[in-house]
């Protein structure tokens, strides 16, 4: 089909990037080299000595002299953490052109106050060991985050690095539109953090917010504004744990007449395989939730989950292919 | 009559001691740190009138204040150091540590150790807190760390990155072995030297209120390592060596040890702190395809014949070391090492001599607690020995 199709008028000093991944992101890497033929993958070795720490070694690494580079990186836990962190370290001294460090989920992001003094924000040192990064001819290191938990976390990063704070709801946006019955979908948030976090980006959908309340010693869920009866509702948050939430916003909504509900958020973290939960039975039980849409920024609970019903994968690497660019 | 000066909130005691007290006229040189103990104040004075400073306890019952009754208590070990410059530190310390920290804390009265709770979430990522934050405040603080793996950094590093900002009056981080450091050089281009990614972490520690951070770490690998750090750090590099060599002294053969190194490395490292003993030096020399260790310098035949280096791994080396040392004549070997990492039990290959045979077991193999871990394991299994470096750290965290 020809008509439709729009041609890209192609900037004369479009980028050429090479790509160097960690292990857990490999696949999403090689999705985000597909969007484009100037996006070229590039390897490191990645071993470990008997102690158990890194043993690592930049593939080539004179080939990257004068071009921009970039890492995919993914914190899934503490432990990986070292090995990349190293290589991070590395590569701006490379004599690279610039640096991006590309991280989809920036862990620890909820744990970024104070609420007593000895409380530690582990939000705070993890920013404090990005903003070491080390700059490189391109001046300070680009920071590609989806959907950071919380909006003040901008400022925890040092004038050494380029905080550039991307979000995956226009996927969602795009999906939804593509829906049968798109004309009664209806977004609702959790609590009003998300509402903050998301209203802008998404107030052409009516919206339902609901809200944590104390009832005695339990917090429930409630209703707080909206009205979500008869349509097909969809829970938007920046990401999940074990779905608790989640799962209790969908009984208020179904409580209050809602005819479908479904989910997106940005981050599947589902410690422990809580997404297990989420999965349809094949035994005609009612399906809680008829989608469960996710990015690919959680490579491990992506790879668990795979294809499995109400989960649909949304990617992040036409996104990230074109905040490369940048 | 003594008047007691110390730190608020209490207000000053005036308390007079019965004879003998009274006729040596103590005078106060330290500001007293009154801490609660259930019911009595217990104060710490030094009494310095008759030249030899000594450390009594004086316990008040409060029960009878405003006329509290002191009842001396037994002096406390003289410190070999005027107490009169000895500064207060809280000592924080990790999981793994807490067993060296206790020892530390021993071995001073001005240190005393402090609680985190370290939990985890969900997600594997780190829930912690740090107790009485705010009684921290103006002190001297500590942190004894341990990165026995990868996995344990991201933790310890959120409170070290923590304390200094909590309105201290200085912050030391005690880390006795600094890992990764024999990956230390790019010897071509695309190594990635993990020991200046963690220099970097650690010159990245926050400054306090008492300037830049104290470093505290032992027979770092590389001598070069200590320009990988930034300038908000102090790197102090300390030795575990003084431990051996007062240990050896205690040998019944002490005037027949020999010091065998098994590199060139390990010679450059130790050899000016051990100029009084024989030395002998080993070499890795390429044979074809195989690297052989030969002795290079010096003669073990007789001698009790100690090998040292820094730190050990699999061990592979000091055993090849031994072989050649005992196939030259030594009478017995011994092993020091200040690191013993010894990964997947490799501590296992090291037998015991128990006497004439020392190409198959060693007679003592000397480490230090600086790798807890390994401690746990190693303890009372000859020929293994720990020597610990609390006294050593005792004193640093003093500077």
């Amino acid at each position: 089909m020809e008509e439709g199709v729009l041609r890209v008028m192609e900037k004369p000093n479009e980028k050429q990037i090479l790509l160097f991944y960690c292990m857990e992101s490999e696949d999403l890497a090689r999705k985000v080299a597909e969007q484009s033929p100037l996006i070229q993958l590039q390897s490191i070795n990645w071993r470990s000595f008997d102690d158990g720490f890194p043993n690592l070694f930049i593939n080539n690494a004179q080939y990257i002299r004068g071009q921009h580079v970039a890492f995919l990186a993914s914190f899934s836990s503490p432990a990986v953490i070292f090995e990349q962190l190293s290589v991070i370290f590395a590569l701006p001294r490379l004599f690279v052109a610039s640096f991006t460090l590309v991280l989809p989920f920036f862990p620890t992001g909820s744990f970024e106050r104070m609420e007593e003094e000895g409380d530690v924000a582990t939000a705070f040192t993890m920013a404090r060991i990005l903003s070491n990064i080390p700059i490189s001819r391109g001046g300070p290191t680009s920071l590609v985050i989806y959907d950071i938990h919380a909006l003040q976390e901008r400022f925890y990063f040092s004038d050494h690095v380029l905080p550039l704070f991307e979000t995956g709801i226009p996927l969602l946006k795009q999906r939804l539109h593509q829906l049968p019955d798109t004309d009664n979908v209806v977004v609702a948030f959790p609590d009003d953090g998300a509402w903050k976090r998301f209203h802008k980006l998404l107030d052409h959908f009516p919206m339902v917010v609901c809200a944590k309340v104390r009832e005695g010693n339990k917090r429930i869920v409630r209703l707080k504004e909206g009205n979500p009866a008869g349509c097909h509702v969809v829970i938007v948050d920046d990401l999940v744990q074990s779905g608790g939430t989640l799962i209790e916003c969908q009984k208020v909504l179904a409580a209050h007449g809602a005819s479908k509900v479904s989910a997106y958020v940005t981050h599947s973290v589902f410690p422990k395989r809580s997404w297990e939960r989420f999965i349809h039975k094949n035994d005609g039980s009612e399906k809680a939730f008829t989608y469960f849409w996710t990015t690919d920024s959680c490579p491990l609970t992506v790879k668990a989950i795979g294809n499995r019903a109400p989960f649909e994968i949304l990617s992040l690497a036409g996104s990230i292919a074109e905040a490369l660019q940048i | 009559m003594l008047a007691v000066k110390h730190m608020s909130p209490a207000p000053p005691l005036h308390c007079s001691f019965s004879a003998p007290i009274q006729t040596l006229k103590p005078t106060l040189t330290l500001p007293l740190i009154p801490f609660l103990k259930k019911d009595k104040f217990r104060f710490r004075c030094e009494l310095t009138s008759f030249g030899k400073p000594q450390k009594w306890a004086v316990e008040f019952d409060s029960t009878t204040i405003p006329n509290p009754r002191p009842v001396l208590m037994a002096s406390t070990a003289t410190l070999t150091s005027s107490p009169r410059n000895a500064k207060k530190v809280c000592l924080f310390y990790c999981a793994e540590t807490k067993a060296l920290a206790e020892r530390i804390a021993a071995e001073s009265d001005a240190i005393e150790l402090r609680s985190i709770t370290w939990r985890t979430f969900e997600d594997g990522f780190p829930n912690l807190f740090i107790s009485n934050a705010q009684g921290i405040r103006g002190q001297h603080v500590a942190f004894l760390a341990s990165f026995s793996s990868p996995g344990v950094i991201f933790e310890q590093l959120s409170v070290i990155y923590a304390l200094p900002k909590l309105f201290i009056s200085s912050f030391t981080l005690v880390l006795p072995f600094f890992p990764t450091g024999t990956s230390e050089r790019m010897e071509e281009e695309g190594d990635i030297a993990t020991a200046f990614t963690l220099a970097r972490i650690l010159s990245n520690i926050p400054i306090s209120r008492g300037g830049p951070t104290s470093l505290v770490t032992f027979d770092i690998h590389a001598l070069q390592e200590r320009f990988y750090f930034g300038d908000n750090i102090l790197p102090c590099f300390d030795s575990g060596i003084p431990l051996l060599k007062a240990r050896l002294q205690q040998l019944p053969d002490s005037d027949n040890i020999s010091i065998a190194f098994p590199d060139d490395g390990a010679w450059k490292r130790f050899h000016k702190q051990l100029q009084h003993f024989p030395t002998i030096v080993c070499a890795k020399v390429r044979e074809g395809n195989q690297r052989i260790v030969r002795i290079k310098e010096g003669d073990p035949k007789g001698r009790h014949v100690v090998i040292v280096d820094d730190l050990v791994q699999s061990g592979g080396t000091l055993i090849e070391c031994q072989k050649v040392l005992a196939s030259h004549g030594a009478a017995k070997i011994s092993a020091y090492v200040t690191h013993g990492i010894f990964p997947n039990r490799s501590w296992q290959r090291f037998g015991e001599d128990k006497g004439g045979c020392p190409a198959n077991g060693l007679t003592y193999f000397w480490i230090t607690d600086s790798c807890p871990l390994t401690v746990k394991e190693v303890k009372n299994k000859p020929p293994f020995e720990v020597l610990s470096l609390a006294r050593s750290i005792a004193a640093t965290l003093q500077i």
